[in-house]
């Protein structure tokens, strides 16, 4: 026979409450709410550090961080002004264009640092908007 | 080892769990879908254990054929175990009468001892060594030495025989 026990009946509202507040700041954190294009900069500087290991016999550091800077470009609404420039020791630069809204930083940021090509593991360094 | 296992399932889900939602909070959506497969590979297993368990319950108790009614009327009505040992465990105030026997029976058979080493001490005095002498006396050698027999003083020129015990005891018979 069930008896009402306060204590589980709270323990039960908090865990859902929690819950749902989890799920809605996820969805929350993970919507696209772009911005007006027109507000936004014109350029954009991007700074990152890669690093490889284990890659295949003919495959270079250059092109890994190209091949994912490229594959992640296509994620947002800007394109890259020149060439991916190595800096030296791991470093890379590249210049955007338009500047990219919040939301577009976080989803590009996100590609660039995430698994998208093996043996590779790119950090974002610096995402600044150049004036 | 059955709690490691379980530990380390109930972990590997929590941090895949953490990390599939900090990944997707930083739209890093293959690490995100690598930590979900992880999570769901955990529970996976940890819902397998849970199912097993249960069956293994449920198998022992179809098993054992007795109504669970029945066996817990049983076990509350079962008799405590006596305790053969409840004297040493007990709390009491009063003296406790093996100790005391013990440390009583100690001190007794100490005093008897010494009583007895005393007494026993007493009978080996000077007066007592003259008695032990004159009754012995009886026994004793003659002053004048064994009266000895050609054969015995012949005897002792047989190789081997050469005793200085027996030669002081016929030294007055002396040889021939």
């Amino acid at each position: 026979m069930w008896r009402f026990k306060p204590v589980k009946v709270l323990l039960g509202t908090v865990g859902l409450a929690i819950g749902v507040a989890g799920v809605l700041a996820l969805r929350e954190a993970t919507l696209s709410t772009h911005e007006d294009p027109e507000e936004l900069g014109e350029k954009m500087e991007l700074v990152v550090h890669a690093s490889s290991k284990g890659g295949e016999g003919g495959q270079s550091l250059d092109e890994m961080v190209e091949a994912q800077l490229l594959a992640c470009r296509l994620e947002v609404t800007s394109d890259y002004t020149g060439p991916i420039e190595p800096l030296g020791d791991g470093r890379y630069r590249a210049v955007l264009t338009p500047s990219l809204d919040l939301t577009n930083r976080k989803q590009f940021r996100g590609c660039v640092e995430d698994w998208v090509i093996d043996h590779v593991r790119i950090n974002v360094v610096d995402l600044t908007e150049l004036d | 080892m059955k709690t490691v296992t379980w530990l380390a399932g109930i972990g590997t889900m929590l941090a895949g769990g953490a990390y599939m939602i900090v990944s997707l909070n930083r739209w890093e959506w293959n690490r995100a879908l690598f930590f979900g497969l992880i999570v769901l590979i955990a529970e996976v297993g940890l819902s397998t254990g849970l199912v097993l368990r249960r069956l293994a319950r449920l198998e022992y108790d179809r098993r054992s054929g007795v109504d669970p009614t029945i066996k817990a009327i049983l076990r509350e009505t079962r008799p405590p175990a006596p305790s053969r040992f409840a004297w040493m465990s007990e709390q009491s105030r009063d003296l406790n009468v093996f100790i005391t026997f013990l440390v009583g029976g100690g001190v007794l058979i100490s005093g008897v001892a010494w009583v007895v080493d005393r007494v026993a001490s007493k009978t080996s005095s000077p007066i007592g060594e003259e008695r032990l002498a004159r009754q012995l006396e009886p026994i004793s050698y003659p002053s004048g030495g064994l009266l000895l027999d050609d054969v015995t003083v012949l005897a002792q020129e047989v190789p081997g025989a050469n005793d200085d015990q027996i030669r002081q005891l016929l030294r007055r018979g002396g040889r021939h």
